[in-house]
């Protein structure tokens, strides 16, 4: 039997997916990226194989992506995370339907893809303007208010009041803005349900730049987070298709792309 | 496509609703949190606009809403005919965002602002019918675009030059023919007893804000120029018995405050004079910049505020026709409003506010794209310069990110005009 590693390098996070040749998942693992990118993509990699009793000759090809996709020396080949994430999405959603826009929130971007019938990129749009809208956002944001991330979904749902728009687009500031929230004895919920909502405004900007078609796809990690995606289809009005994994769309992409890559060898 | 969580989508009424919401919130807040020594009858005010921008509650039941494009429709006569005027100028961010798929990108926001409100008919007040001065262009062609949305609009003929006599004849023409649209509307006449009535209600309405206005030349501020706002804004859409009452609790409160000599800003803080295109809730961007940047706003002239209240209607003869002419006199002489040529009169009124309310400065903000605010910003300048009164002009738009450079660019003249002052003493 083969494999195929997707190795999806993000500013935040190492994501790697492993495929069969028939491009099922058959395993995958998280950690955070840190300051050694390789060695931690080299000692994650491990890890997997480890847990799923393989071995580094079982794979087949490597393909790698993300950020800091070229770091990765091992790979067999690099693709972008805009196509990684499209194949990834598209593949993730066969059994509910035909997707037609991606939204892809990553740690320090966030962008919106669009798809045409045969699932080829056609648009894409990133956001133009620093850490809004992405999940560092939110990482600043739950540490400010003294909760974890994984709360941000549950409390969304408690607010009560109109939720308290944050409107700094940077980090920074947003910071600034949160501490005169809670100083002011606003509640946790509340401003967590406008933080959502914020970034659900800004994304469905970027969204309406490449051309809002239903069949909406929603990854990355922050699409765990419920309460965000509750405000992204209320600001979107309508409904979108987050994955099981949402993590790991672009690594499964690429490790799909690797399958592809390594038959077209094979047949050359 | 299916999903795999669920959850309830919001209308997009609903969304639009919550957008506006935030919105509101968030400039209420800013105002109880953010400023010290805030006045207790103020929260009447705060109420109010929370009550109907953020709960959409409506205020006036059964009466007829007639909108007003700008404040050149007599509200006077409004009240006599017994409708309710609601001025139509909006300062929603959400609604300049539809409106801008409807009209030019480089439209004024305040314009676009109203049409996208139009556009999405959601009204907590929905007006039966509206009056459209011709005054700015874009204001114009806005009354022709509502109209399209199912709305009763008629156009009332506006001079764009006020110095003539010919100019005052037309306008007078102009405002006996809206009364009799309005009165023909309503079935209802004009009498000399409601005519008067409102008169002097509106007359008494204004005198409570010359009051306030006393207040505000005194050495000690006891009031926000961004709360100075939110009163005449109220003014508006409110219940204007509502308003007269709130009013005369914040001036009995006002009162105590001067003998205790609440100063609501610092010892230094320069006094400003605003004008330009108006702040109308919630898009008090600049004027909370300001606030926030340690100075104080002790006088405007705008349309949102002072230059609503200062004059009133002055009548010879309580005939109808007399104090129709009076009505229409002041909402043309006394207004300094730039899409009138030539328009000395607002520079002049400028200069007399600074010295009346012994301002340190000026600052002029024109919405990006108001070629009218934007062109005369330049004799503003050139005057003040003459007059030796410091200025800063500012473009903005009702767009929330432009917060941090406009706020720079304020601060430092803020800043400069302190240093001034020191370097006097
Ligand atoms: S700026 Fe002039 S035309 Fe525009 S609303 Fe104000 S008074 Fe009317
Ligand atoms: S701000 Fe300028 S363009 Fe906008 S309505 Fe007033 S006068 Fe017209």
């Amino acid at each position: 039997m083969k494999y195929f590693a997707g190795i999806d390098i993000g500013s935040t996070s190492i994501k790697i997916t492993l495929a069969d040749e028939a491009k099922n998942i058959i395993g995958f693992k998280t950690s955070a990226s840190g300051s050694m990118f390789y060695k931690y993509a080299q000692e994650t990699l491990d890890t997997l194989l480890g847990e799923l009793n393989l071995d580094k000759k079982d794979l087949a090809y490597i393909v790698a992506t993300g950020y800091g996709r070229k770091l990765y020396k091992e790979a067999d080949e690099n693709i972008s995370e805009i196509t990684a994430n499209a194949i990834g999405a598209i593949a993730a959603a066969k059994e509910y339907g035909e997707i037609k826009t991606i939204i892809n929130i990553g740690g320090q971007d966030s962008k919106a893809i669009s798809l045409d019938n045969e699932g080829n990129v056609v648009n894409f749009a990133m956001n133009d303007r620093c850490a809004a809208g992405t999940g560092k956002f939110l990482d600043v944001v739950a540490l400010k208010l003294e909760i974890g991330v994984d709360e941000l979904g549950t409390r969304h749902f408690q607010a009560t009041g109109t939720p308290l728009s944050v409107s700094s687009t940077c980090a920074v500031f947003a910071e600034s803005e949160i501490i005169g929230l809670l100083g002011n004895n606003h509640s946790v919920e509340d401003i967590v349900c406008g933080v959502h909502y914020s970034i659900a405004k800004r994304i469905v900007k970027l969204v309406k730049r490449v051309g809002v078609k239903e069949g909406i796809y929603f990854d990355g990690g922050p699409a765990m987070n419920e309460g965000l995606v509750n405000a992204i289809e209320n600001e979107l009005g309508c409904k979108i298709f987050i994955p099981k994994h949402p993590q790991i769309t672009t690594s499964y992409g690429a490790a799909i792309m690797g399958v592809d890559s390594y038959k077209y060898e094979q047949n050359q | 496509m299916s999903t795999n969580i669920h959850h309830k989508i919001e209308s997009p009424k609903d969304r639009q609703n919550r957008h506006k919401a935030m919105e509101a919130i968030k400039l209420i807040n800013t105002i109880k949190e953010d400023f010290k020594f805030p006045i207790k009858s103020m929260e009447y005010f705060y109420d109010l606009f929370e009550r109907v921008y953020c709960k959409n509650e409506p205020l006036h039941g059964d009466k007829v809403k007639v909108g007003t494009m700008c404040i050149q429709i007599p509200s006077e006569i409004i009240y006599a005919l017994d409708g309710v005027p609601i001025r139509l100028c909006n300062g929603f961010y959400t609604d300049d965002e539809i409106g801008s798929d409807l009209l030019p990108q480089k439209a004024c926001p305040l314009v676009k602002a109203t049409v996208g409100h139009f556009a999405s008919g959601n009204f907590s007040d929905k007006p039966d019918i509206v009056f459209s001065p011709t005054t700015c262009d874009q204001k114009t062609k806005a009354g022709a675009i509502i109209e399209k949305f199912g709305h009763e609009v008629i156009d009332v003929d506006f001079p764009r030059t006020k110095e003539s006599e010919a100019s005052r004849e037309f306008f007078r023409k102009s405002i006996r023919e809206f009364t009799s649209k309005l009165s023909k509307f309503q079935g209802k006449k004009l009498s000399r007893k409601n005519l008067k009535d409102s008169i002097s209600k509106i007359g008494y309405a204004q005198s409570l804000y010359h009051k306030l206005t006393t207040y505000r030349q005194s050495d000690i501020v006891p009031i926000l120029g961004i709360d100075v706002f939110l009163i005449t804004n109220a003014f508006f859409f409110d219940k204007i018995d509502n308003w007269i009452d709130a009013m005369e609790a914040l001036l009995e409160e006002l009162e105590v405050r001067s003998k205790e000599k609440i100063h609501v800003a610092g010892k230094i803080s320069p006094r400003i004079v605003y004008t330009g295109s108006p702040p109308i809730f919630p898009n008090y961007k600049i004027p909370q910049i300001i606030e926030q940047s340690d100075a104080i706003i002790v006088a405007d002239e705008t349309c949102s505020s002072n230059r609503m209240f200062n004059d009133m209607v002055a009548v010879d003869e309580w005939l109808v026709n007399d104090m129709l002419d009076s009505i229409s006199d002041k909402y043309l002489k006394a207004c300094t409003c730039p899409i009138f040529t030539k328009n000395d009169d607002r520079i002049r009124r400028i200069i007399h506010l600074a010295k009346q309310y012994k301002a340190d400065g000026v600052i002029y903000q024109a919405f990006a794209g108001c070629t009218v605010y934007e062109m005369e910003q330049r004799s503003v300048l050139e005057a003040m310069e003459k007059a030796g009164i410091p200025i800063l002009y500012i473009e903005s738009d009702y767009s929330p990110s432009q917060h941090g450079q406009l706020s720079t660019r304020v601060e430092a003249f803020i800043e400069s005009l302190k240093t001034r002052r020191r370097n006097k003493k």
